[in-house]
């Protein structure tokens, strides 16, 4: 086919340029090769990922990309005048998945970071954002039984880790354990956790780290691709169904779009010797995106909706103390709040829809590139409570705030062997509530800015930045029978980082770092005061609303140490990531159970958990290994250790992560035939007990509960691509989790105090790629 | 509150730009539950023969949390027999509303039980039955035998998928609790 085109050729002058990516960091790389398989030329790419293919006639051609950490791509173009193409490259297998050290490829350093791309994000489909991102070394969960959970990086949630979806600040209502992200998992290609000076970017507060949900770029190749992804899961009779489609007009090549769309629908679930009623759930989103790119400048919209209804376990919806201090006694709920199979969702409930619009510009000038972004979302949670009167359809707590954030920046041109960034944002609320109050309504503003400077030559990198941001907080309650209570507060912020990477051989790196986070008090810690849904716990923020005596709840202040060592002997068989931390947090906020003492209501009394603010220390290890017995067989284990301290109470710090390693076992099969990509992988992870919990002997009561057993579970992956007909390569997946159907309960889990974790779960998923270039 | 000028443009045109879903906003009132609040328990006290009246009541005006309810304390005359009406008042709402009334048409839903402390030398039966012929407890009899000190715990249960049966105990599975308080009794 290509020679025949040949035969036609008048013009044998045209150039054909490309760029070659990393489809998954988007480092540029660098001898990568090139082989034009009709004309048997071969070329490698530069330091920038860049090659060039001169004298070329018009026609069809092939191209095989290949890059040594990475799975070849070939690629079918037609040239009729010159052109440019780029190409992404997605990493072979695990090659990523532990990657806490960067490799340098000729781009400025991104500090420490993790990743779950490719293969490793696949398996993870189905499930929740948290869920995926547990995967990485380092992070784990937080739960409200097993369909509400967040993730908890290095024994820190909630407000401290930032949630960027696609460039925009997630701002929901994220501040409660059991508010979920409210972000749709199949919008990203990638997610990525990082540490250090580029956490300053999205704020000063970033105490945790960011997490960056990532779709893949727009196409800007003429053609277009869909992906279909479906799946179900045997535990609660899950099944989901996600579309993708995307497309570039070759008479408009400027423009570019794509639709995509989630359904998500569970039944209750079920723990190995019982099933909890009123566990399902349902979820149902949407995204579009639109782009113009020019060589100058692109402009890109987005505008993205999700919907979720999510049934509480009725279970641990306890009406009064002695309801509730009899359920968390009981080793296994109450039959009448088990054993029913349904999709059905009653109350409680909790029905939440985030929508958000973004519109973002980039353009380049001589004195550099500048990114503009403005951004609208809006959250409205709504919780439906059981009701006396079952006439009364309402929610019983209903939440609304919209957000509206801009930021702007600026990278200046390469100064020598500097790169760097100076950025402004500025983000404005509006919270109101109405029914149950939980929190105040609110009006919020902040400003801020930041700089950003990254310098690297030789074997060095060496990165840092400030940030500086003033938030103003005006908030008013309505209570019952008496005047509106307005509280109003000021912050000032500052985050600081300064990164250092030191190459020094081939095979071993040292990377270290300082990072000063300052987060302000959000208003649930500051005025909470109602029932939690989820536990049936009363919450109490700092101030009572019934003394004049305002209390000084001063910002929390991280100061974080981080060194990290990344060792791979010289034949790539074996490497080694070793991450060590040492966050010293002063006024650290945090919920602390308080058996002791209870709340009189009309319904009873119930028990208490109260803010409070501490000086804490954590430090931690995270330890990852990968070898490669052979070329088939992959060892991986990751390992992480954190013991937190409470300075102030000299005992250990309450609801932390406890110890916990995973091992792994993966054997990959050679490409046979229409299989391609085959591996089967087996995970053992194994969770210690959380016995680093304050000694009750000393203070009193501290939890409603002791903290559960460790547990060992294993789970199961297989993969394999088929390639049906000529060019449909379908990826079919098998997945088992809890496979020994074990009972066990995690301390991270609200639900431990009442029911079992999840049973054996067995999933099979389905992915269908459409593609066509022209 | 004070939003400045700036803040309620940028609120609008967020508005705008998100396709004019009109950003329903919960409107600045004050909070109100549609489980409605139960802020007071009155109890109702006619003493048999002589017919002369008493009242007594737990009230918790400003809701869950902020001050601690208003408890009074039950004061009854030895050796005397009272008929109780019970009352269940939303005073947040205005004009406020008797939630008894409530509770009487789902009669068959709900359950009133009456748990007197072993010390206080009261005992309380005779409650009003619903049309099943199952005990529900707006009216009671209340009997007190020599002075004494005490308590008495009212529990009002919810039947929320029906089911009651003259059997169930308070802290039945099948009910779950609307009303919970306690009053301290003397007998003098």
């Amino acid at each position: 086919m290509a020679i025949t085109s040949h035969s036609f050729c008048q013009d044998c002058t045209l150039r054909l340029s490309g760029h070659v990516e990393d489809a998954d960091t988007k480092e540029k790389l660098y001898a990568a090769t090139v082989l034009l398989k009709e004309l048997n030329r071969e070329i490698t790419t530069d330091e920038n990922g860049d090659f060039v293919f001169g004298q070329l006639c018009a026609g069809e051609y092939t191209l095989y990309i290949s890059h040594v950490s990475c799975d070849p791509v070939e690629q079918k173009i037609r040239l009729d005048r010159n052109r440019h193409q780029d190409i992404f490259l997605d990493h072979a297998r695990k090659t990523l998945g532990a990657v806490v050290v960067e490799a340098r490829k000729g781009i400025p350093n991104t500090g420490f970071k993790q990743e779950l791309s490719g293969q490793t994000l696949e398996e993870t489909k189905g499930l929740s954002l948290a869920q995926a991102l547990s995967k990485l070394n380092g992070v784990s969960m937080l739960q409200t039984g097993s369909t509400v959970s967040k993730p908890v990086i290095h024994g820190l949630h909630s407000n401290r880790i930032l949630t960027i979806n696609n460039g925009v600040r997630q701002e929901g209502q994220q501040w409660g354990n059991e508010h979920a992200p409210e972000i749709d998992p199949f919008i990203a290609d990638k997610l990525t956790v990082i540490k250090g000076v580029d956490e300053l970017k999205y704020g000063s507060d970033a105490i945790a780290g960011v997490i960056l949900v990532n779709p893949k770029p727009l196409r800007y190749l003429p053609g277009y691709y869909g992906e279909l992804n479906t799946g179900y899961f045997s535990n609660d009779r899950q099944y989901y169904a996600s579309a993708m489609f995307e497309q570039q007009l070759k008479k408009l090549p400027a423009f570019s779009y794509r639709v995509q769309g989630t359904f998500k629908k569970a039944a209750n679930i079920s723990t190995p010797h019982y099933r909890l009623n009123n566990t399902a759930l349902q979820e149902a989103n949407f995204s579009l995106t639109a782009g113009w790119k020019k060589e100058q400048y692109d402009i890109e919209s987005f505008y993205s909706q999700f919907n979720t209804q999510i049934g509480i376990f009725s279970g641990s919806h306890m009406g009064n103390l002695t309801d509730l201090k009899n359920a968390i006694a009981a080793s296994r709920p109450d039959d009448i709040y088990l054993g029913k199979d349904s999709y059905e969702i009653g109350r409680p409930y909790q029905d939440v829809t985030h929508r958000l619009f973004k519109i973002k510009s980039n353009f380049k000038s001589g004195i550099g590139k500048f990114h503009v972004q403005l951004a609208a979302q809006h959250n409205r949670r709504q919780e439906y409570d059981i009701v006396r009167d079952a006439s009364r359809k309402g929610a019983q707590m209903r939440l609304a705030v919209l957000t509206l954030s801009e930021d702007i920046s600026w990278d200046h041109p390469a100064n020598g062997n500097f790169n760097g960034t100076v950025g402004i944002s500025a983000m404005q609320q509006d919270n109101s509530y109405g029914g149950r109050y939980f929190i105040p309504a609110y009006t919020s503003s902040t400003l801020g800015g930041y700089w950003i400077e990254k310098w690297s030559k030789h074997q060095w990198e060496v990165q840092g930045g400030v940030r500086y941001d003033y938030k103003n907080i005006n908030t008013t309650r309505y209570p019952y029978n008496s005047e509106p209570l307005s509280y109003n507060f000021n912050y000032s912020t500052v985050g600081a980082s300064f990164n250092a990477i030191y190459k020094i051989n081939d095979q071993l790196k040292v990377n270290t770092g300082v990072t000063l986070a300052t987060r302000a008090p959000y208003v649930n810690e500051l005025l909470s005061d109602g029932i939690h849904q989820g536990t049936g716990f009363y919450e109490t923020g700092f101030i009572d609303r019934n003394t004049a005596l305002v209390p000084d709840v001063k910002p929390e202040q991280s100061f974080n140490m981080i060194a990290g060592l990344s060792f791979n002997n010289s034949k790539n068989t074996f490497s080694a990531e070793l991450i060590f931390y040492n966050n010293i947090i002063n006024n650290f906020i945090y919920l602390q159970p308080s058996p002791g003492d209870t709340m009189v209501t009309v319904a009873g009394t119930f028990l208490q958990a109260k803010w409070k603010q501490t000086n804490a220390r954590l430090t931690g290890i995270d330890l990852a290994l990968n070898y490669h017995l052979s070329k088939q067989i992959l060892l991986t284990s990751r390992t992480s250790v954190l013991r937190a301290y409470n300075r102030t109470l000299n005992d250990w710090q309450i609801g932390m992560p406890s110890d916990r390693t995973t091992l792994e076992a993966a054997y990959s099969f050679n490409d046979r035939g229409k299989f391609s990509g085959t591996y089967i992988s087996v995970e053992t992870p194994f969770v210690f007990k959380q016995t680093r919990v304050p000694d009750e002997s000393k203070h009193g009561l501290q939890d409603y509960k002791e903290p559960p057993a460790g547990y060992v579970l294993m789970n199961l992956n297989v993969s394999t691509t088929i390639l049906v007909g000529k060019n449909l390569p379908v990826t079919v997946g098998l997945s088992g989790t809890n496979l020994l159907n074990r009972s066990y309960r995690e301390y991270m889990n609200s639900f431990r105090y009442f029911t079992d974790e999840r049973g054996r779960n067995i999933g099979v998923r389905l992915k269908i790629p459409l593609e066509k270039t022209l | 509150m004070k939003m400045n000028f700036f803040s309620k443009t940028v609120i609008a045109a967020g508005c705008v730009a998100l396709f004019a879903v009109s950003c329903k906003k919960e409107s600045a009132k004050p909070e109100d539950n549609d489980n409605e609040i139960i802020t007071t328990v009155e109890l109702h006290f006619t003493e048999q023969g002589t017919g002369s009246s008493l009242t007594y009541k737990w009230e918790d005006l400003d809701g869950d949390g902020g001050n601690a309810p208003v408890i009074s304390e039950i004061v009854l005359a030895p050796e005397k027999v009272y008929d109780v009406q019970i009352v269940l008042l939303d005073k947040t709402k205005t004009p406020v509303e008797d939630i008894t009334e409530e509770v009487e048409e789902e009669a068959a839903d709900h359950r009133f039980y009456f748990i007197p402390s072993g010390e206080s030398n009261i005992t309380i039966d005779d409650l009003n039955n619903d049309s099943d012929g199952i005990p529900l407890g707006i009216t009671s009899r209340w009997t007190t035998a020599a002075a004494a000190n005490g308590s008495v715990n009212i529990v009002l249960r919810h039947y929320p998928d029906g089911g009651k049966a003259a059997n169930d105990l308070v802290s039945s599975s099948k009910s779950s609790t609307d009303a919970d308080v306690t009053f301290s009794t003397k007998i003098q």
